[in-house]
C-alpha cells in the first residue's frame, strides 16, 4: 500500500487561525472593557491630574489686622489663595491638612519691633507647611531690609531659570499605562483564555486536526500581539490628541514605542504562558496572575516614580520586567533619548522573557 | 488488509490505574461500529487512541493500514473527530468555525454546503451557544466531514438529547455513513446500539467482553435458554411520547 508522509502546512493554519483568535477577542466584553475602556478612562484622569499646578492654601483669621503691607504682599501671590475665617475655624482646618497653615499679622509688642508674624502650620501637611513658613520668612526679611534702610545687601540672590518643557503628570503616567495594558493583556488574557480553551475542550478538537499544537499556541500569541498594537496605539494617539502628550522626535519616537510594545508584549506572555502551566483551573489562577502582576504595577513605576521607595526594595524595582518596560518607554518619551540608549532595558525584557518560557515549556500541559 | 481499524492488544495505563487491558477489534470499511458500556469502561480512552489524542502503553492501533503511534500526522488527515462535549469557540459563528478548521486541515470547503447536509443553513450566523443540544451535535458532525475522512469518531454523540433530537441525529449518523465513511460511536444507549449500529463491542472495566452484531448477541443468549421474565409489551413510554409530540422532526 502507497503512503505519502507529507508534513502538514502550517502557515495557512496559523494565519487563519491568527484572524479568527483576533475576531473572538474583539467579541469578548472582557477584552474590550479591560484592553480598551479601562485605559481610555485612566488616560483621562491622569490628564485631568496634570491640569493644577501646586498652591498654597493660607487661613487669614477675621479680626486681626487685615491692611498692613505684609498681608496685602501675601494676597498679591499668584500661587497662593487665602481665606478669612475666624481663627478656631482655621485651625480645625490646618489640622485636618485642608490649609497649608494660617498668618496673622500681630501689631508689635516691643518698642523696636513694626510687626509680629505668627505662622501657625500643622504636621498634618508637612511639605506644605516648610513651604509656607520659607515664604513668610522670604516676606519678613525684605521687609527687615526695607525698614533698616538697607538698599545694597551683600548677600544677592540672582535666580536663573533654564527654559525647558514643562512635565505634567500625564507625561509619566501614559507610558505606564501602556506598560500596564500590555501585561494585563499577555497575562489575564492568555492564563484565563488557555485554561478556558482547555477545559472546554476547544484545544483538544484543535489537536485532533493536522495542525501542530505549537501552531496553536503562536497563532494565539500572534492574535494578543494585534490586540496589544491596538490598545498602544488607542492610548497613544488619545493622549496626544486629548492631552498633547510629548513626542520628542515626532513619528519616529511614535514607531520606536510601537516596537518597544511588541518587545515587552513578547516578554510578557512567556508570563502568560508559563502561569497557566501552574494552573489547573481558574480558581488558582487568580491568585497566581495577582502574584505576579500586582506587585509590578506597584513597583515598577507605573504611576507614580520609584525614587521613593525604600533602599532595599529599589534593586528588585529596577529589575522587574515591567520596570524595564517603563524605563525604555520613558527614555525614548518624558527623557527624549534616542532608541540606542533603550537597549539595556530590551536585553533585560528579553532575559525576563527567555526565562519564562524555559519555565512554561516545562509547566505547560495540553490537558 | 479489508480492515479499516484493527486493533491489536492495546493496553493504556495511568501508574497503577489500567484505563484499557488488553483489547482487540477490527472494523470494516463502511461500518457503523459502536462501543457499548458503562461510564468508565474505558470507551472514551479508546476512541482517543484512536483518534492520535492520547499514546497508547502497548499494543497496535492500525487506521486505514497506518500505525497512530509512528504516524499521527497521516492518521489526522483520515480521520473526523467528534468529543464529547462540543468543544468550540464560544465567540466564532458557525461559517467562522468551519473555515478556520478547513485551514486546521489545509482543505478548501464551501462552509455553507457542509451547513445544509446537516440542515444548520439557517443558522449560518448563529453561535454555538444559541444552537439546542441536537443542532450542536449536528454541527460538531458536520465539522468531522471537512477533510472528508474515512472514518469519523462520535463520542456518546445522543448523551443529554431528548428523544426527538436523538432519532433525528440518528438519521444523520445513517446518512453520513451511506455516503461511504466508517464510523466508530460510543454510547451506553441499549436502542441506540441495537438500531444503529452494524455490529458492536461490549466493553466494561477496559476489557471487550464479546463482539458481533446486535442480533447475533440476542440469538446467542436465547440459545442459551435465557427467558425475559415480563411479557414483552406491544407499545412502551417512548412510543407514547413520540406519538403525541409527533415522531415528526421538530427539532429546528
Amino acid at each position: 500500500m502507497k503512503k505519502i508522509y507529507k508534513k502538514p502546512n502550517q502557515i495557512r493554519a496559523f494565519f487563519v487561525m491568527m484572524k479568527y483568535f483576533f475576531l473572538a477577542q474583539t467579541r469578548n466584553p472582557a477584552t474590550f472593557a479591560f484592553g480598551f475602556l479601562f485605559p481610555v478612562v485612566f488616560i483621562s484622569i491622569f490628564g485631568l491630574i496634570g491640569g493644577s499646578t501646586q498652591t498654597l492654601n493660607i487661613g487669614l483669621p477675621s479680626g486681626s489686622n487685615l491692611n498692613n503691607p505684609i498681608v496685602q504682599t501675601i494676597k498679591k501671590q499668584s500661587y497662593i489663595k487665602t481665606q478669612e475665617a475666624p481663627r478656631t475655624d482655621l485651625e480645625k482646618q490646618v489640622k485636618q491638612g485642608k490649609l497649608s497653615g494660617i498668618i496673622e499679622v500681630q501689631a508689635a509688642k516691643q518698642a523696636q519691633t513694626a510687626y509680629t508674624i505668627k505662622v501657625t502650620t500643622s504636621q498634618a501637611n508637612i511639605q506644605e507647611a516648610a513651604g509656607v513658613n520659607s515664604f513668610v520668612r522670604g516676606i519678613a526679611d525684605q521687609t527687615n531690609l526695607e525698614l533698616a534702610g538697607v538698599t545694597n545687601p551683600p548677600v544677592k540672590v540672582e535666580q536663573t531659570e533654564i527654559s525647558g518643557r514643562k512635565l505634567r503628570y500625564i507625561d509619566f503616567a501614559l507610558p505606564g499605562q501602556i506598560g500596564f495594558s500590555l501585561l494585563s493583556t499577555a497575562l489575564f488574557g492568555t492564563v484565563f483564555g488557555l485554561i478556558y480553551l482547555k477545559k472546554a475542550l476547544i484545544l483538544k478538537r484543535m489537536f485532533a486536526t493536522p495542525t501542530k499544537a505549537m501552531t496553536i499556541l503562536l497563532a494565539q500569541g500572534g492574535s494578543r500581539l494585534i490586540v496589544a498594537l491596538l490598545q498602544t496605539l488607542l492610548i497613544l494617539i488619545l493622549g496626544i490628541v486629548l492631552f498633547k502628550f510629548y513626542l520628542p522626535h515626532g513619528w519616529l519616537t511614535f514607531v520606536e514605542l510601537l516596537v518597544l510594545s511588541v518587545i515587552g508584549l513578547i516578554a510578557f506572555l512567556g508570563f502568560g504562558y508559563f502561569m497557566a502551566g501552574l494552573a489547573n483551573d481558574e480558581n488558582s489562577a487568580g491568585p497566581l496572575v495577582n502574584l505576579v502582576s500586582l506587585p509590578q504595577f506597584l513597583l515598577s513605576g507605573t504611576f507614580f516614580s520609584t525614587e521613593n521607595l525604600p533602599n532595599w526594595l529599589q534593586p528588585i524595582a529596577n529589575n522587574l520586567p515591567l520596570s524595564y518596560f517603563n524605563m525604555a518607554v520613558r527614555k525614548i518619551t518624558t527623557e527624549g533619548g534616542d532608541f540606542s540608549q533603550t537597549i539595556p532595558y530590551i536585553l533585560g525584557l528579553l532575559a525576563w522573557g527567555a526565562l519564562m518560557y524555559f519555565l512554561a515549556s516545562r509547566t505547560f500541559r495540553w490537558e | 488488509m479489508s480492515n479499516i481499524i484493527s486493533v491489536t492488544n492495546l493496553i493504556k495505563t495511568y501508574g497503577n490505574f489500567t484505563a484499557v487491558d488488553g483489547i482487540s477489534f477490527n472494523v470494516q470499511p463502511g461500518e457503523i461500529f459502536g462501543i457499548l458500556g458503562p461510564n468508565g469502561a474505558g470507551k472514551t480512552t479508546t476512541l482517543e487512541i484512536m483518534e492520535t489524542l492520547k499514546t497508547l502503553t502497548s499494543g497496535e492501533v492500525l487506521i486505514d493500514g497506518i500505525n497512530v503511534q509512528d504516524h499521527p500526522w497521516e492518521v489526522k488527515r483520515r480521520i473526523g473527530v467528534q468529543l464529547q462535549s462540543s468543544a468550540f469557540y464560544p465567540e466564532l459563528n458557525l461559517i467562522e468555525l468551519l473555515d478556520m478548521f478547513a485551514a486546521m486541515y489545509d482543505v478548501h470547503i464551501k462552509p455553507m454546503d457542509m451547513l445544509k447536509e446537516v440542515e444548520l443553513e439557517d443558522k449560518a450566523k448563529n453561535y454555538v451557544k444559541q444552537l439546542s443540544g441536537g443542532q450542536k451535535q449536528r454541527f460538531s458532525i458536520a465539522s468531522t466531514l471537512i477533510n472528508q475522512p474515512k472514518v469519523i469518531f462520535l463520542d456518546e454523540p445522543t448523551t443529554g438529547l431528548d428523544p426527538q433530537a436523538r432519532i433525528h441525529l440518528w438519521e444523520m449518523v445513517r446518512k453520513v455513513n451511506k455516503s461511504g465513511v466508517t464510523i466508530v460511536l460510543t454510547t451506553h444507549y441499549m436502542d441506540e446500539a441495537e438500531q444503529l449500529c452494524d455490529r458492536l463491542a461490549i466493553m466494561d472495566k477496559g476489557k471487550i467482553l464479546k463482539t458481533g452484531t446486535p442480533k447475533t448477541f440476542i440469538k446467542d443468549l436465547l440459545s442459551q435458554g435465557f427467558k425475559k421474565e415480563a411479557k414483552p409489551e406491544p407499545a412502551n413510554l417512548e412510543d407514547v411520547f413520540l406519538n403525541l409530540t409527533g415522531r415528526a422532526l421538530r427539532e429546528g
